[in-house]
């Protein structure tokens, strides 16, 4: 039972997200006293909001820090160690669309995406864009691991793709594309999906966990520049016919 | 229930549901994890689950409406220079906040074997993080295409990439990652769509967004930067 009480120890996650609301806060508290100026009940409804969002992301960091990490880490190590490491392959692909999809700044990307673009661009569209891009990465980081690729040899043929479909996509989407990049690297996917990689690559022989669970994350971040652009392609001309 | 919460509920519902039913399914037929972490698991999911539902709920009514006032504030009431220090200030502050900065910083810490310590380290990546949000400002009231800039940032970054040691190649581009936290992404993407919306005349989807995308680029090439140097 003294394994499961673990999850009452939140204080830890508590200071993280003070400390990440604080400064945010404070500029809006500058903003409200000097510009603003908003009514009294306006801004008691806005602090009602932060309230809501900071609760809900204490609970969210402490049920992946306390039940996501641990069991990511041990299902790499148990699939590290089968005689058939292939199967990494397609479970990576599997967990790396489930995980996205369970991604807190994702969901809020891609609401402000369909919110700006009046409804055009769906948000469940962008998800499942962005969703099938990190699974392809992860798919792709776990050949990785098992066969000792360097990272640089996805990650420079990657952006120079990026930067060569710059020329070709629409400005919207190069926005869109980009900040989706920074959003999936998000908690759910970084931590869980990380913990995972890190498992594997600690029960395989010359391996570096540190080095393989960093690997990773840069493949993560580039998945959806790359399916967003390339969707973007795929929408204008498609609009354009 | 309220309709509006009802669909929130199966909007999470549908986020938390597959990536559960996705490890239970591998832990009944190949993973066979030990009980204690597994049960730990599931309590994590209902955790995971009933703070993804709260979350959701706060951001729409509290930190997006704040990005997108102090957005659509900023360019009517104050200069450039007041635009571009806020912007700086912004950036770097929730840098210094965001708590995976300081697990970057560990990382780093042993990969240098102590040489960049992890106050040298937090100071570059939220230097790297306010220059390029600023940047990135400055892009939107200009109007300044969001390609000619990531594709000169890439490219810099490509090239650096070769002179980097190469074991600071993949944290440089973990940098860029780290920053971008469930706090900080929903009120800088606000920003950008209030900002953006007040400067009416080009096309808002290209302006609105890419602050977030822009900003993660600093961060890679100040680490290859601090990592070239201390070689």
């Amino acid at each position: 039972m003294n394994e499961l009480l673990e999850f009452l120890e939140v204080e830890e996650v508590l200071v993280e997200v003070l400390a990440a609301l604080g400064p945010l806060v404070l500029l809006f508290a500058v903003f409200q006293v000097f510009f603003l100026k908003l009514p009294r009940k306006y801004v008691f409804n806005l602090l009602k909001g932060l309230l809501l969002s900071f609760l809900g992301l204490v609970l969210f960091l402490q049920g992946v820090k306390v039940g996501f990490i641990p069991a990511g880490a041990r299902m790499g190590e148990i699939l590290g160690g089968f005689a058939q490491r292939w199967v990494l392959v397609p479970i990576g692909f599997i967990l790396g669309f489930v995980a996205t999809v369970a991604e807190p700044a994702v969901r809020i990307l891609s609401y402000e995406i369909e919110k700006t673009s009046g409804g055009a661009i769906g948000s469940r569209t962008i998800l499942a864009v962005l969703s099938v891009g990190v699974a392809f990465f992860v798919a792709l980081g776990m050949c990785r691991i098992l066969w000792g690729v360097p990272i640089l040899y996805f990650i420079v043929p990657g952006y120079l793709a990026a930067v060569l479909m710059l020329k070709f996509t629409s400005p919207a989407f190069i926005s869109i594309a980009f900040d989706a990049g920074g959003v999936a690297t998000g908690p759910m996917t970084v931590t869980f999906v990380m913990a995972m990689a890190v498992g594997v690559a600690s029960v395989m022989e010359d391996r570096s966990p540190i080095l393989d669970g960093f690997g990773l994350i840069s493949l993560v971040a580039l998945a959806p520049i790359l399916a967003v652009m390339g969707f973007g392609l795929l929408y204008t001309m498609r609009k354009g016919k | 229930m309220p309709s509006e919460l009802k669909e929130s509920f199966r909007e999470v519902v549908w986020a938390i549901a597959p990536l559960t039913l996705v490890v239970v399914l591998l832990q009944v037929s190949v993973i066979h994890m030990p009980g204690v972490d597994f049960m730990r698991f599931l309590v994590g999911a209902l955790l995971v689950f009933f703070g993804f539902l709260l979350f959701l709920q706060g951001v729409k009514i509290g930190l997006l409406p704040m990005g997108e006032m102090v957005g659509a504030e900023l360019p009517k009431r104050a200069g450039l220079p007041v635009i571009l220090l806020t912007a700086f200030l912004l950036g770097f502050l929730v840098t210094v906040a965001e708590p995976d900065v300081r697990v970057l910083s560990h990382q780093v810490d042993l990969v240098s074997q102590g040489e960049i310590g992890k106050n040298l380290l937090i100071v570059t990546v939220a230097m790297g993080i306010g220059i390029f949000v600023c940047i990135a400002m400055l892009r939107i009231i200009l109007g300044i295409p969001i390609a000619y800039l990531l594709a000169a940032a890439y490219l810099a970054v490509l090239a650096l990439s070769f002179f980097t040691p190469p074991d600071f190649v993949p944290i440089a581009f973990d940098a860029g990652g780290v920053t971008t936290g469930p706090v900080t992404v929903p009120f800088v993407l606000a920003l950008g769509i209030g900002t953006a919306s007040v400067l009416g005349g080009r096309s808002t989807m290209a302006d609105a967004f890419g602050l977030v995308g822009l900003a993660s680029v600093g961060p890679v090439l100040g680490v290859m930067l601090l990592g070239i140097v201390y070689r």
